[in-house]
């Protein structure tokens, strides 16, 4: 009787965007990974990033949502709000005076919520490594998820890190991490 | 009336651009051809090297870092080259400025990876880039070898 006790005082654990009663169904033995693979599969495949350019990768970065290279065959579509996006491809050189502004308009984007560093600048400040002025790597500001070196990467580029985080996305709903290779 | 009239016209060029040929490039299915002077990842062909350190040098964003020891035959050998992919900006310059041609561009450009440190490019790395991209290009391995061997000859000649 003790050891049912201590069973039940035990803090419960709380399902994300579940009300209480369904939270304690989903106690009693319900398989959720399944749902979580179909929502991975689901935001992996319709990404919205935001529309977020801040240098010469945003050139190239509006060269791979045109035609020639063509983003939404990924379900990629550009928006113009944080609001309605879950990705921020962050293309360009951050500035000091920037990275507060990347933190509110991150922080307005609703979860779940990536974020891509394309280019050299917005990995690591690029070829302003020894300035004064920029943030080196926007990895000090948010949370990165992919990074993608170049100066500026080309569109096949782009493309290819964003497979990556895709990959991610379904990898990450299975409960699994990225390798960290 | 008018309106039909539009309608008819905007479909028009909507169907008119049916049987023209696609210009999407369907990238991770098909991999795109890039032009010869295409500045991708660098390749590094360690037994070419004689650790000048001029690509470190003229490097813009100082990226590249190299070590060697000098061997029995008094000359210098590769220890280690790493470059670090964070702040290289492929600008050429290293594969410029290398008298002996250690360093060249490929066209690799996956690169994107989930952290940093994984961007940190090694002699290893370079080196089997170089095999990849020879694989690719239908290069012979062995052009790397006998540039070696030249070098050699040209430095007896001297």
């Amino acid at each position: 009787m003790e050891v049912i006790n201590d069973y039940s005082n035990q803090p419960k654990v709380e399902f994300e965007g579940f009300t209480p009663e369904e939270s304690g169904e989903l106690q009693q033995n319900v398989f959720v990974g399944a749902l979580d693979q179909i929502k991975g599969w689901a935001r992996s495949n319709s990404l919205w990033p935001m529309t977020f350019g801040l240098a010469c990768c945003a050139i190239e970065m509006m060269g791979t949502g045109a035609s020639h290279y063509d983003l939404d065959r990924f379900g990629i579509i550009f928006r113009a709000s944080p609001r309605q996006s879950d990705c921020m491809i962050v293309a360009g050189t951050v500035t000091k005076k920037m990275a507060p502004l990347i933190k509110r308009l991150y922080d307005q984007m609703p979860e779940p919520k990536w974020v891509v560093a394309m280019g050299s600048c917005a990995t690591a400040g690029g070829p302003y490594v020894r300035s004064y002025s920029v943030v080196k790597g926007v990895d000090q500001v948010v949370p990165v998820d992919v990074y993608i070196p170049g100066c500026p990467p080309s569109p096949p580029a782009l493309i290819y890190g964003l497979n990556k985080l895709q990959e991610k996305i379904k990898l990450e709903a299975k409960g699994k991490k990225v390798p960290l290779t | 009336m008018s309106g039909v009239l539009g309608l008819l016209k905007g479909l028009g060029v909507t169907l008119g651009q049916l049987p023209k040929k696609k210009v999407t490039l369907m990238y991770p299915d098909v991999q795109p051809e890039w032009p010869d002077r295409y500045r991708g990842v660098h390749k590094l062909m360690p037994d070419l090297c004689i650790v000048c350190n001029q690509c470190a040098r003229i490097c813009p964003t100082s990226c590249i870092s190299l070590s060697g020891t000098r061997g029995e035959d008094r000359k210098l050998h590769l220890e280690t080259f790493d470059i670090n992919f964070e702040i290289c900006i492929l600008c050429d310059l290293c594969t410029e400025v290398c008298p002996t041609e250690a360093i060249q561009m490929t066209d690799t450009f996956e690169l994107a990876e989930y952290n940093r440190d994984a961007i940190y490019k090694d002699m290893n790395w370079l080196t089997e880039n170089g095999k990849q991209h020879a694989l690719r290009k239908g290069l012979s391995l062995e052009s790397t070898e006998e540039a070696v061997e030249q070098n050699n000859q040209l430095e007896g000649n001297a």
